[in-house]
């Protein structure tokens, strides 16, 4: 059954709109500095590896979100755990983050990055998910006619799923393109449904008295 | 008997050999919440307002609420099997429920799906459940009558075809009874009929369905059943499903009625949506555009004009106040929208008087247009005279000695509420309606006592069906009570007069 696959759940759990809205707002400074200081490409890596280091150390994470420890605090540990390792430029977004309070949501910020950093330079992530790993060579083609067809550089992020039989299930934004073995059938089978109580009824209305019940 | 394998392998290969196969392209997002029937969708970014949403497992839900980030989708069905993190599929259609010939006759829920255990619904017409209210230049003004077959309705407040006439009281005032009257006497008229409950005990639903299917109404009436125990969406939505399923008959030409129990209830769900929604709340903290809930529905209910066939939709909202407060925030709404209403009270009620209307507060502001010209006749002056006698009544309980001028007018005035009382699904024929208000009028049971009015009553239409059948059938025909006539039926009433009286044994003296 198609409704059971449940693997296109995004890995993420679940999303918070308000933070999404507010980290939107902080991306787009970030991306905005980073592009006049011309080095986004290595900015948005650092931000992902420091999400990487909060998920490693959940305690760090905990201290840098908590409203107890004040600013001051957070951008010592800022600065003690990540001056060698971290632009000094990404190091004071993160300040600025924390001045504002607002160190709970840089994953929020984050995603926000990254999927404005995709649009900016023009590439478009695509969930492929099919029954078996792709191919290198379908997996070229297939890039190459969904540059045709998407306009941007396609980013594939391959899901493989059993459950789909055959076929190819494509995921860009909020749109599904379904060409999956298993819908196929369980449509089939809709179809067989609804034409079967079709007759069924027509057959019964035959012997029905016109009176009515 | 059995099946031969070969024979249903051959059947499914040639569904499959029939199966073409395309892409499936939708639209996706994601529950990031769900409960009391709301559900709030991550993505679904190109989603319309009123746009029906797909949750597995087939339930249907309608975008209610387009915010920045995310989707207020209102559940029609089922909403504990939806999980958070379920797919919900948009579909690019408006909700639409099955309408024709095939749901006359049928009990079915606000998404057109049977509950009455008649098998599925075989129609390919559907109509959208939200459409827009038919424009000036495709309307007319009302003309023809609708008969509730209700001696005080059709008499006082008469309801055209093509109106919205408001039916609103306390609870346990007859407004159910007033509605089903008016449909029971639909039939032979050719007015297709529209129940719809909403929010109501589902033993009186069934009730009521029992009623009009003993009575052998439910040959041409549908009823489209939302109970109190429906979700809240679908109690909001079931109003205008009925509505669309009526519409289809007036825009075929044809005549049809909607009656909703009650509108009140509809209002409370859609109130409770829009709190769950975080809509702001107003008076009585309903949502500010409750009005507009009410008006763009009531609004559907129209007659249109001969180009577009001259089909008609009539409507009986009900609306049910709290001890007596007209003034509440619904009421006042549905009054403002609606071209008249029938006030029932309760005293009126318990005083036997039944149907329970106030006859001075109720009106029908399309007015005599809508009655029959021999009605028109006799029972012109009725509303007026009434009130007056209510007025007379009340001083006279003050004083003793009364002169004979005032004493017979209050005579007269008895008479007459005894009259217009009637029992439950007992419609009349308009003719014998106004016969029975001509003789009372006209002062012809000024002589018989108070408690013999309902029989003599029974007795002289009785009298007119069997003994001057030729009077009835003239009023019928020519649907006029001129001079003439109304000669030949004070003589018919005289004759009765004394075969009544003959009957009694004694004759008959007024008694107080």
């Amino acid at each position: 059954m198609i409704e059971s696959s449940q693997a296109n759940k995004p890995k993420s759990a679940s999303v918070n709109v308000g933070a999404q809205k507010v980290g939107a707002i902080y991306a787009k400074a970030f991306l905005g500095a980073t592009e006049a200081a011309g080095k986004s490409d290595l900015l948005v890596e650092e931000l992902d590896a420091f999400i990487g280091a909060l998920d490693e150390f959940p305690k760090l994470e905990a201290v840098l979100a908590s409203a107890l420890v004040t600013h001051d605090e957070k951008a010592q540990v800022l600065d003690r755990v990540f001056a060698a390792r971290l632009s000094p430029l990404l190091l004071d977004v993160l300040k600025v983050v924390s001045r504002h309070g607002r160190l709970d949501i840089v994953r929020a910020i984050a995603q926000e990055v990254s999927k404005l950093y995709d649009e900016l330079r023009g590439r478009v992530r695509v969930q492929v998910r099919t029954a078996a790993p792709l191919e290198n060579a379908l997996e070229h083609k297939l890039v190459a006619s969904l540059h045709k067809f998407l306009g941007g550089q396609p980013q594939l992020e391959a899901v493989v799923e059993p459950e789909l039989i055959g076929g190819i299930v494509l995921r860009v934004g909020d749109t599904v393109y379904d060409g999956s073995v298993a819908r196929q059938l369980h449509q089939v089978r809709e179809q067989m449904i609804t034409r079967s109580v079709h007759e069924i009824q027509s057959r019964r209305d035959r012997f029905r008295h016109p009176g009515g019940n | 008997m059995r099946f031969r394998a070969d024979e249903i392998a051959s059947v499914i290969q040639a569904e499959i050999e029939n199966y073409q196969s395309q892409i499936d392209v939708r639209e996706v997002g994601r529950v990031l919440e769900v409960g009391d029937g709301i559900a709030r969708v991550y993505g679904l970014s190109g989603v319309m307002s009123g746009e029906m949403v797909q949750f597995p497992g087939g339930t249907i839900g309608l975008a209610f609420n387009l915010e920045e980030n995310s989707v207020g989708v209102i559940i029609l069905g089922d909403y504990l099997q939806i999980q958070e993190g379920d797919e919900v599929k948009s579909t690019g259609k408006l909700l639409s429920v099955p309408v024709g010939e095939a749901v006359i006759g049928r009990v079915v829920d606000p998404l057109g799906n049977p509950l009455d255990g008649k098998g599925p619904i075989i129609t390919t017409e559907r109509r959208e459940v939200e459409t827009n209210a038919p424009g000036v230049a495709q309307r007319k003004p009302v003309t023809q009558s609708l008969q509730t077959g209700i001696k005080a309705i059709d008499a006082m407040t008469p309801v055209g075809r093509g109106q919205r006439e408001l039916i609103i009281g306390d609870r346990k005032t007859g407004k159910t009874a007033i509605g089903i009257d008016a449909i029971i006497n639909q039939k032979d008229s050719g007015v297709k009929c529209f129940y719809v409950a909403v929010g109501q005990k589902e033993s009186t639903i069934a009730g009521v369905i029992e009623v009009l299917r003993d009575k052998g109404a439910m040959d041409y009436t549908t009823v489209i059943v939302a109970g109190a125990s429906a979700p809240a969406p679908l109690q909001y939505v079931a109003p205008y499903a009925g509505t669309s399923m009526a519409e289809f008959f007036m825009y075929r030409g044809e005549h049809a009625l909607i009656v909703y129990d009650d509108l009140s209830k509809q209002a409370a769900a859609y109130r409770q949506l829009s709190l769950l929604m975080r809509r702001p709340p107003g008076r009585e903290a309903y949502p500010g555009d409750v009005f507009y809930a009410h008006s763009r529905l009531l609004e559907r209910s129209a007659k249109l004009s001969d180009a577009l066939g001259g089909g008609s939709l009539t409507s009986l909202p009900i609306i049910e106040t709290l001890e007596g407060e007209v003034s509440a925030y619904i009421p006042t709404n549905v009054i403002s929208i609606t071209d008249g209403q029938i006030y029932l009270q309760p005293n009126l009620f318990f005083a036997g008087i039944r149907p329970a209307m106030n006859v001075g507060i109720s009106v029908s502001r399309v007015g005599g247009a809508a009655q029959i010209k021999a009605m028109k006749r006799v029972a012109g002056g009725l509303r007026l005279d009434l009130a007056a006698f209510r007025e007379l009544e009340a001083f006279a309980q003050l004083g003793t000695d009364l002169d004979a001028a005032t004493q017979s007018r209050l005579d007269r005035g008895y008479r007459m509420v005894e009259i217009l009382k009637q029992g439950q699904y007992e419609p009349l024929n308009v003719v014998d309606q106004v016969l029975i208000i001509f003789a009372g009028t006209r002062g012809h049971l000024d002589k018989v006592p108070i408690t013999e009015v309902s029989k003599w009553e029974k007795q002289f239409l009785t009298f007119m069906r069997d003994q001057k059948p030729e009077i009835w059938k003239k009023i019928a025909e020519t649907r006029d009570l001129d001079d003439a006539a109304m000669a030949t039926v004070t003589a018919a009433i005289g004759e009765f007069q004394k075969q009544y009286a003959a009957k009694a044994g004694t004759p008959a003296t007024a008694r107080v």
